[in-house]
């Protein structure tokens, strides 16, 4: 068997689960708190794109006829641009429960955020029932194209490179800016962060709608590939929580690293046991985490008490 | 956790003389109330699981976020073992405990020496592994189909034999078990054992430095909260004469956590029977109402965590150490039903 | 006769090299200061001897046994018993839960699942006595959490104490409290002085050099001097170091 399309497309599954997973490592990071709300927020991206795109806006007919003219394209860039802005809105309200619980013991927001989790799912239901949706996107990144004798998918290597693009620029912000050495000292001590004399509140909920804007940019990008519906919020939440415990609380290339592994193993073992390649995540974090207590590069954090 | 007072000695409390007897009435007036009587049977093998849940949770502290597995795998070792072993209510139900408690074990040996979000993670991975399993294992346990045509068995008890075919039968019978339990589960919480799993709770550290081998009670507590949620799955089984994948799911298993916290389960023992009955009566009288009801309950369940995590039992017991001395005759109901 | 010894341990984590070599030795019923400026490898001393790390190098022995490397709760089982520093008490119990918690016979009965706690008049008994032995008689249906800072830190003792160790470990008892509350104490160890072996880790010098029958200052994670009182307050180090500013 050729096992390097598998490997590929482990690849770029990889970096898709890295781009699920950023905005929710740069929460725990920050914040010490699980968002089991950061699918939900996934999900909620990647419906508001589809109502961008696709013009079901509640809007006289006409303004939508009009808007339907405008070239797929443009919608597209549209909606990658509002929808995560929107999703962000919903993440500032549920920051403004969260931050109850900073300082607690962090169950207490993994419970909250759970709760929030199923009310978001719920509203999804309301409002655009259990039916799947498929994102159009134009036609310059669709399509495949062949070579080495195989069809490739042009989508996935503009989800893959638009993934590698994401990691880099939050690498950046977090590396290179004056507020990603504060992300980094306010994980670990809020009161440097309070002494140079920053407004931690208002650190927090910016911080915490940056995550959930990538939440939202991640479910758009990931959305042609799984299709858009209801549960897609649970699909992706799980491996973000995994790739996090995975790769090290704290760790961002430990992150990267872990989303690229999981991606790689289960496009490998897909190769094998196409059934079965979503329990290979599972096996390989279990493996881990048993004998590497903080996954591959973590740090102690408060995630322990 | 609250102590229990001088009711910790007893092997029968007043609360459970009247929650059993409250729930024994069920049959008789809950179709007066636009309910019917196969919500009895889901409110009380829920109480069971949750009950077992909140060993973990509410006694030792452990967050288990995938617990749904356990009920699942007991409801498919009912099936299976009915279906290729042996038809028997007795041997079904223990296969049912059996297969829950291996399962738990196994699950146990990985994760015991894992604390926090670490350890509420790990049981999220086992507990999707079992759910894939469950899904992908379509020759066994029929996929996402469910496995069908499972027995209500009657209940032989050597003299008598009672026919559980009928709802209000099965109600009696799973309530049977539910004051069993209850009677096992009150005695062990307020036996050594329950006390050292509370203390391991509060403070891990402290525990091991006066001798106590935190790992073995965080393992052992675990496989015998696993082994009664199997049980409950297999009451469950038996009720819906089927068993499916989706009790194992993220969210199945997030309803018993909502469940546990709503009714009270870190402060009280009844905190996941009071939950479990709320749970499942909003379920179906919001349920009445809106296809969102799930909305509703999540709410509610957030409010909860912010603002009420002692959950109704704890605001219970606010109440009464506010109020009991002003209203005697309220205050002497307080204490038959007490914390 | 030596109850507890400790011989050239060494304890590294990484590339840091904790302690060196340290040596140490406990007679029964005496009592032993340890002290040394923070970061010194006094509580890391304690943790390797109490089983919380595993020493990289060296013995540890109670009454000729070797304990090296056992778990913690081994060891308490031998008769090791520690207090912490920084408070490790279960909050949500009562003074008396703490203390009954810690008690041997709790310990023997502790996967008994049948008979309730409450039922025993003997558990609560040995319980009240240990309370009494802290000087916290009358206070066992307090809460932890809800006890004054100086009761918790007589509960902390109190704790240690109901194991019935052979050796107890006090990590700077006197932590946090004023000079009424240190004085306190004082006068609570001085009372165990004699009954076991107590092993303190103090920075209040009057108070260790009133106590102790032989003190050990730990720096650099190496003993570099040990004697009585009398002996230390010759020494150079000690006289010149602020922590040996005596009257």
């Amino acid at each position: 068997m050729n096992l390097l399309p598998h490997i590929l497309n482990g690849i770029t599954l990889g970096l898709l689960f890295a781009l699920i997973a950023l905005g929710f490592m740069l929460v725990v990071g920050l914040m010490e708190q699980i968002n089991l709300a950061h699918g939900s927020l996934f999900a909620l991206g990647a419906y508001l794109a589809f109502v961008v795109v696709s013009g079901r806006l509640p809007l006289p007919v006409e303004w939508v006829r009009e808007w339907l003219l405008v070239p797929l394209a443009w919608r597209y860039a549209a909606a990658l641009v509002v929808a995560p802005l929107l999703t962000a809105l919903a993440g500032m309200v549920l920051e403004l429960c969260v931050r109850r619980t900073y300082g607690k013991d962090p169950l207490y927001g993994l419970l909250l955020t759970f709760g929030a989790a199923m009310v978001i799912e719920e509203l999804i239901r309301l409002v655009w029932g259990t039916r799947d949706y498929v994102l159009p996107v134009p036609p310059s990144i669709s399509g495949g194209m062949i070579f080495w004798d195989l069809i490739w998918s042009t989508y996935r290597f503009y989800a893959a490179a638009f993934s590698i693009g994401a990691i880099g620029l939050v690498w950046l912000f977090i590396e290179r800016t004056p507020y990603g050495a504060i992300i980094k000292a306010g994980a670990h001590d809020s009161e440097i962060v309070r002494a140079l004399g920053i407004d931690l509140t208002r650190l927090r909920l910016y911080v915490f709608a940056f995550g959930t804007l990538l939440a939202a940019l991640a479910g758009i990008i990931v959305a042609p590939i799984w299709g858009i519906r209801p549960h897609m919020g649970v699909d992706a939440v799980v491996p973000a929580f995994l790739i996090i415990v995975l790769g090290g609380v704290g760790s961002f290339w430990g992150a990267v690293a872990a989303g690229i592994l999981v991606g790689l193993v289960v496009g490998v073992s897909g190769a094998y046991a196409s059934e079965w390649s979503l329990l290979s995540m599972y096996i390989l974090l279990i493996a881990v985490v048993t004998f590497r207590a903080r996954g591959l590069s973590g740090k102690k954090s408060l995630l322990e008490a | 956790m609250a102590r229990h007072g001088s009711d910790a000695t007893q092997l029968v409390t007043p609360a459970m003389l009247a929650v059993v007897g409250v729930l024994a009435s069920l049959p008789l007036w809950i179709g007066q109330v636009g309910l019917y009587p196969y919500i009895g049977i889901e409110i009380v093998i829920w109480a069971i699981y949750a009950l077992s849940f909140n060993l973990l949770l509410g006694y030792t502290g452990l967050p288990s976020f995938g617990h749904g597995a356990y009920f699942g795998i007991g409801a498919y070792a009912f099936g299976l073992f009915q279906q290729n072993v042996l038809p028997g209510l007795w041997p079904c139900l223990a296969a049912a405990a059996g297969a829950a408690a291996l399962a738990g074990l196994v699950v146990a040996a990985f994760i015991s020496h894992r604390r926090g979000i670490y350890y509420a993670f790990m049981t999220i991975a086992f507990g999707q592994v079992f759910w894939v399993v469950a899904i992908k294992s379509h020759a066994i346990t029929g996929g996402e189909d469910g496995l069908l045509r499972i027995q209500r068995a009657p209940a032989d008890f050597g003299i008598v034999s009672f026919d559980l075919r009928d709802n209000v039968s099965l109600y009696y019978f799973v309530l049977g078990v539910f004051a069993v339990v209850l009677v096992a589960l009150w005695r062990l919480v307020n036996s050594p054992y329950g006390r050292i799993l509370q203390a391991v709770k509060q403070n891990e550290t402290r525990a091991a430095f006066v001798g106590y081998n935190v790992w073995l009670y965080k393992f052992s507590v675990f496989a015998l909260s696993a082994a009664l949620s199997g049980l409950a799955g297999g009451l469950f089984a038996m009720a819906q004469t089927s068993a499916f994948p989706d009790v194992m799911s993220l969210h199945y298993s997030g309803y018993v956590v909502m469940m546990t916290l709503i009714g009270g389960g870190i402060v009280s023992f009844w905190g996941p029977v009071i939950g479990a009955a709320l749970f499942l009566l909003a379920r179906d009288a919001i349920g009445a109402v809106t296809t969102a009801w799930m909305l509703w309950f999540g709410l509610l369940f957030m409010l909860v965590v912010l603002f009420k995590p002692e959950g109704i039992a704890g605001w219970w017991q606010d109440l009464r150490r506010e109020g009991g001395a002003r209203r005697p005759g309220l205050a002497r109901l307080r204490m038959l039903f007490g914390g | 006769m030596v109850l507890f010894e400790a011989e050239n341990l060494q304890m590294r984590f990484g590339d840091r090299t904790v302690l060196e070599n340290v040596t140490l030795s406990f007679g029964a019923g005496k009592l032993y200061g340890i002290m040394g400026p923070n970061g010194a490898g006094k509580t890391t001393c304690f943790n390797v001897l109490t089983g919380r790390y595993r020493p990289t190098r060296g013995r540890v022995r109670i009454d000729g046994e070797d304990i090296t490397g056992l778990p913690p709760h081994l060891i308490a089982r031998k008769g090791v018993s520690r207090s912490f520093q920084i408070m490790n008490l279960f909050n949500d119990f009562t003074a008396r839960d703490n203390v009954m918690t810690a008690l041997p016979e709790m310990r023997a009965r502790s996967f008994e699942t049948r008979r309730a706690v409450a039922s025993d008049a003997k558990l609560a008994d040995a319980a009240e006595a240990v309370l009494a032995r802290v000087g916290l008689a009358g206070k066992g249906d307090v809460r932890a959490k809800n006890l004054s800072y100086g009761d918790r830190r007589a509960l902390e003792i109190g704790v240690a104490l109901a194991a019935a160790p052979r050796v107890l470990f006090l990590d700077e008892p006197t932590s946090g409290l004023g000079s009424d509350g240190t004085a306190r104490l004082a006068g609570l160890i001085g009372t165990l002085k004699g009954q076991l072996t107590i092993v303190v880790i103090e920075h209040d010098m009057p108070f260790l050099f009133g106590l102790a029958d032989e003190i050990s200052v730990i720096h650099w994670g190496q003993v570099i001097a040990q004697g009585t009182p009398g002996e230390l307050r010759a020494n150079d180090w000690v006289r010149r170091s602020n922590l040996g500013k005596l009257q």
